[in-house]
């Protein structure tokens, strides 16, 4: 059976969260470069073929294509030979899972748009971006403070899910974006017990030691 | 570089302050690395590294040193530059050191005054960790509201000031607040609880402080951005 495939540019936090995922769970990838910045390849005829959406990243697995950075991270915890812990079964851990991604995906959102206005010609107002995700990143500090007095580490219990990894890289980059860490206690020590998972990996912006 | 008041001022809870882990914080403007090393000792110092002004609070500690994210200048315990990469057979000129500040321990928090403080004036006692509350607005303004209790949490029945602590007696529980003011429209509380509450009421105050911060901050004019 091949490697799946995934379509990639390394400064970009949705493929980051794509190969951190993989090299977690043990799932082998074979990365093709996109020249997303500046040659905007991601809207060129061949990507757009593969994901009419524009965007990066795209996960092709046998037979199957992938557009969604939560349907991937879900689909490598199920299919890598250490994933399975990342998708917890019952029902009230699974909701929280699938609640924390919905979140990563809407209504942190704008982490993403915010490093993206800074750094590489993004659109929007880079200061109401970084308010926007401020105010995302805030949730999730009050929710990691709370896990803290239940004794859980990660978002969904005592164990890290996919769901923590799809939040991750909006709060490791977030000095990207003019956002310190300075504020953000229960995050910063989140962020360190994900740096310390076994099969971590780093991207430019995040080391891998703390 | 304006040194730290010679007054005691709580910037983190200890619990937030593992053994080699730095964090970065600001006190009236002054920014500062706290950093416990491996020996479980917390250092304070000028979050400045002398070589080129990285924040030192984005470095990493290994043993009783924190080292720079540029280029790994090495500092020991009282601040001295023990180590460049870049010249490993250099033994490092002493004046290459950190400005170093005084850091305690006290009921749960972590504190920080200019150097040569005495500990003395310290609150006594010891504490079980609620979580710190960071809120875009002026300490008075945060206090002011403070002191009326955190939002639905019960009750208040005692609201004292005493140093940088704010004792509140809400809802039959005894919080304590450190108070922090990191700049004219910063502010920090690190709560703290005696041991024993219930892990519900725990939750509940968690939840409120958040109440809180939104308080503050519309008091303030600097709430959420949506």
């Amino acid at each position: 059976m091949s490697a799946p495939v995934l379509w990639n540019y390394d400064l970009d936090d949705a493929c980051y969260r794509v190969r951190l995922m993989a090299s977690l769970a043990g799932v082998a990838l074979t990365l093709r470069s996109v020249d997303a910045y500046p040659g905007a390849e991601h809207r060129g005829a061949e990507m757009m073929a593969l994901n009419p959406l524009g965007r990066l990243p795209v996960l092709q697995d046998g037979a199957l294509v992938l557009t969604q950075p939560e349907a991937m991270l879900c689909h490598l915890a199920r299919t890598g030979p250490r994933g399975a812990g990342f998708l917890p079964q019952a029902p009230g851990p699974a909701a929280l899972v699938q609640e924390w991604l919905a979140f990563a995906a809407r209504d942190l959102g704008a982490a993403a748009a915010a490093r993206m206005a800074a750094m590489l010609e993004g659109p929007g107002d880079p200061e109401v971006l970084r308010l926007s995700a401020r105010d995302a990143l805030r949730i999730v500090e009050d929710h990691l403070s709370a896990q803290t007095q239940r004794g859980d580490g990660f978002v969904a219990g005592a164990e890290a899910s996919v769901a923590d990894i799809a939040l991750f890289p909006a709060f490791a980059l977030s000095r990207d974006y003019g956002l310190d860490h300075d504020a953000f206690p229960a995050l910063r020590l989140w962020a360190r017990r994900i740096r310390a998972l076994k099969g971590f990996v780093p991207m430019p912006g995040i080391p891998d030691y703390h | 570089m304006p040194d730290l008041p010679s007054q005691w001022t709580p910037v983190a809870l200890v619990a937030d302050l593992p053994v080699a882990t730095s964090a970065g914080t600001v006190l009236q403007g002054a920014e500062v690395v706290i950093w416990r090393d491996s020996a479980g000792r917390v250092h304070a110092w000028e979050d400045r590294c002398p070589h080129r002004g990285m924040k030192l609070s984005f470095g990493f500690v290994r043993g009783d040193r924190i080292a720079c994210l540029y280029h790994g200048w090495q500092y020991d315990g009282a601040g001295v530059c023990r180590y460049i990469p870049a010249h490993p057979e250099l033994e490092v000129p002493a004046s290459i050191c950190v400005p170093a500040h005084a850091a305690a321990e006290a009921l749960g928090m972590v504190w920080v005054a200019a150097a040569g403080t005495d500990p003395g004036s310290l609150p006594p006692g010891g504490a079980e960790p609620l979580r710190s509350l960071f809120v875009e607005a002026p300490l008075e303004v945060l206090v002011g509201l403070a002191q009326a209790g955190l939002p639905g949490a019960g009750a208040v029945t005692e609201a004292r000031r005493d140093g940088a602590l704010l004792h509140l007696s809400q809802g039959g529980t005894r919080i304590a607040a450190g108070m922090h003011p990191m700049g004219p429209g910063a502010a920090a509380l690190h709560l703290v609880l005696p041991a024993g509450a219930s892990e519900d009421r725990r939750l509940a105050l968690v939840t409120a402080a958040a109440g809180l911060r939104r308080a503050a901050e519309a008091a303030a004019g600097t709430g959420e951005a949506a």
